[in-house]
């Protein structure tokens, strides 16, 4: 096991607080650099984000070159805001409008290289509460400033909001499905990737080069085959984690978490037979059931996921075509 | 300043234009909670700001009021303050995190006084999407520990220790645009603490009840003859006390404030009220205390005074009528120092002191054109004369 890298390739965000130095280095590299925001109903939280991005990023320095939503189908504000305050906004189905169409958070990220124009592509979730301009520029620093760094991903505290009473925050919290789920699977099959310490995180940078050449589960299991596939195609050393610090976001219900575990687990399970390390004797199951309880006693309560991945999108002529890939 | 007036929509263009700059200072530092005597985080979060837009000098005196200076042209002519208070009356424990929609941004604290913060930090960047150039220098001023038992001893503090002439002053606060303060009241704000000390033995349900002690008192100050000339009144503004349903109060606390535009009769409502609670104290052989916990003196501009009259012209061409009402604040120190200073509102907001506080995001870039306005008006020397 290569236990060098959690001390090789962790940083602290403070380390690329000088944005000056990233926007150089960015010219030098003559490189574009987009921030993409996956979204379904984000009306609460989408403004903060897009103008905190473009106040410190785009107007003040000019490490970003677009902000781009990729939106569900949302059924509030959240795209007429986001597009009032300046992002490019686009609904994932009018992308690619002659390929099936999916829902979920991989597919919008998948569109998303479609859409943008960046050679960095910087994905975040738009729930978050604390934002800051560093959720960014600490994660380009390492693709920026170290060669050998493709993939940059995002670890930190996090506190969770609750709503019973007044509002407050408490200081720990969340990493649930991490902690009973990634990290028991990456302990069994791939030790190295335990030094990953929040692989669910929803913030984290890469090259186009990158993650053009691996599939994109539609749904939660994205955040999984990024790292699985990534570490397969080109190793840990690629791959950078950086502390953000702290995370303010909603807190899930089990229910909901246990749909995530459900789809992450599939996930895993596909890369562990694709990889021969796991021989699986039958199909599995779409359905993810869970109980709630009603007036006529316990009803099932059922989720489907067929499991559906794009595939690596440079397979897409579309974008071939758009991209001059030869 | 006459042409100032007229480019008046163009200015609140420019200053819109710049929106996500002000907002995202908004956000910033109104999510840092900075409760009274608590303020070091957001004070270096302000100081951070500044110092990212390029402010000439940044610093924090004695009492650690955060200080950004931006240099005049002529080093003879006095400074200029823009004033804001930092502190909040939210704990740190209360969620922080704001809130921005498409014409409104909601967040404890927002309009007292963290948009006024926000506004303050932007000021810089402001200047320089204007073109502006001040004779005097600008002192962009956070201070801490105004509200409440803060006294406003930042400013205070600032004062005492700032040893050259100031030309004149704004102070900002966020809510409501449209109002013009040139006095404050004179006011001494009191705290009444009742403590009826259990007894052993059968006769506690016969104890005196604290909170009644202080329903006793409050119906006597009720009863005090307040005079229409000098305009004076009391304000009950807080009450606390009791433990539950059934059990007798052993413990009360009444918070009120005495003002009146006479120093002289502040003082004597104030010892009036001394007399009531000594009284009710002695009847009721209860240990009853009165504090002051703040004061201020009567200070007042007149309503010609000529920055008086240009921040009106100012609030009349954005199309809205000046309210003039007294307001005790950073303003009472500043008029005490004999320093010409109004406050002024950036926007319209609702719920200013609840965890729902909203502010409406349109009406404060007119409100960002009027403290440049009246900033331009004290350099260009309407406080000199």
């Amino acid at each position: 096991m290569n236990s060098n890298w959690l001390k090789k390739n962790t940083f602290h965000h403070s380390e690329f607080k000088d944005i000056n130095r990233l926007v150089e280095e960015k010219k030098r590299k003559k490189i574009k650099i987009s921030l993409c925001l996956p979204t379904l109903n984000e009306e609460k939280t989408i403004a903060k984000e897009i103008i905190i991005m473009n106040s410190e990023l785009m107007s003040r320095y000019q490490l970003l070159d677009e902000i781009v939503v990729i939106d569900s189908g949302s059924t509030d504000r959240t795209m007429e805001i986001a597009s009032t305050y300046g992002a490019d906004v686009y609904k994932a189905n009018d992308i690619l409008p002659k390929l099936e169409k999916f829902k979920g958070k991989g597919e919008n990220l998948w569109k998303a290289l479609y859409i943008t124009k960046g050679d960095i592509i910087v994905y975040l979730d738009a729930d978050i509460k604390n934002i800051h301009h560093r959720f960014v520029y600490a994660l380009v620093g390492p693709l920026l400033l170290f060669d050998n760094i493709k993939y940059s991903k995002a670890y930190y505290d996090r506190p969770i909001t609750f709503a019973t009473g007044k509002k407050k925050t408490r200081p720990t919290g969340g990493g649930r499905v991490t902690e009973l789920v990634i990290r028991p699977l990456f302990s069994l099959f791939f030790p190295e990737l335990t030094q990953i310490l929040q692989p669910l995180s929803g913030e984290y940078a890469g090259y186009r080069e990158l993650f053009e050449k691996i599939p994109f589960p539609i749904g939660y299991g994205i955040e999984t085959s990024i790292i699985l596939d990534t570490y397969e195609k080109w190793g840990l050393d690629v791959i950078a984690q950086v502390d953000l610090e702290r995370r303010v976001h909603r807190n899930q219900d089990t229910k909901s978490l246990g749909k995530m575990a459900f789809v992450i687990l599939k996930t895993f399970c596909k890369r562990l037979e694709k990889l021969g390390m796991a021989e699986l004797k039958s199909e599995f199951f779409n359905e993810m059931i869970q109980y709630k309880l009603g007036n006529d006693g316990y009803q099932p309560d059922i989720y489907k996921d067929k499991g559906f991945e794009r595939p690596p999108i440079i397979e897409i002529p579309e974008y071939r075509k758009k991209f001059k890939v030869t | 300043m006459e042409k100032y007036l007229d480019e008046l929509p163009s200015v609140v263009e420019a200053i819109k234009s710049i929106k996500e700059i002000i907002i995202a200072n908004i956000v910033f530092i109104g999510q840092i909670p900075a409760p009274t005597f608590k303020e070091k985080r957001r004070t270096d979060l302000f100081m951070e700001r500044l110092a990212e837009f390029q402010v000439d000098e940044c610093t924090t005196d004695a009492y650690r009021n955060p200080i950004g200076i931006i240099r005049g042209t002529s080093p003879s002519k006095p400074p200029v303050f823009v004033v804001a208070h930092l502190d909040t009356v939210f704990e740190k424990n209360v969620d922080h995190n704001y809130t921005v929609r498409k014409k409104r941004i909601k967040g404890v604290g927002i309009l007292d006084n963290s948009l006024s913060i926000g506004v303050l930090a932007s000021l810089p960047e402001i200047f320089r999407k204007l073109d502006l150039r001040f004779e005097s220098d600008i002192v962009l001023a956070g201070t801490i520990q105004s509200l409440g038992r803060g006294n406003l001893r930042g400013i205070r503090h600032l004062l005492k220790t700032w040893n050259t002439p100031i030309r004149g002053a704004i102070c900002m606060e966020g809510v409501e645009l449209g109002r013009l303060n040139y006095y404050s009241e004179g006011m001494i704000r009191c705290e009444v603490e009742c403590d009826i000390s259990p007894t052993p033995g059968p006769l506690q349900k016969f104890k005196s009840n604290a909170i009644l002690i202080l329903n006793e008192v409050i119906n006597q100050i009720m009863e005090l003859r307040l005079p229409q000339r000098p305009r004076s009144r009391v304000i009950i503004g807080k009450i606390s006390g009791g433990f539950k349903h059934g059990t007798i109060a052993g413990k009360s606390k009444l918070g009120f404030e005495i003002q009146s535009n006479s120093d002289k009769m502040v003082k004597s409502i104030y010892n009036d009220i001394n007399d009531i609670i000594e009284d009710i104290s002695h009847q009721n052989e209860i240990e009853l205390k009165l504090k002051t916990i703040s004061n201020l003196s009567a200070a007042s501009l007149k309503y010609n005074h000529p920055l008086v009259k240009s921040a009106g012209a100012i609030i009349e061409r954005l199309g809205l009528k000046p309210i003039c009402e007294p307001s005790e604040s950073e303003l009472s120190i500043l008029l005490a120092h004999k320093i010409p200073a109004v406050t002024l509102g950036i926007t319209h907001g609702e719920n200013i002191h609840l965890e729902n506080a909203t502010m409406e995001i349109e009406p404060m870039y007119k409100g960002i054109a009027q403290i440049v306005g009246a900033i331009m008006a004290i350099d260009k020397g309407v406080c000199d004369e």
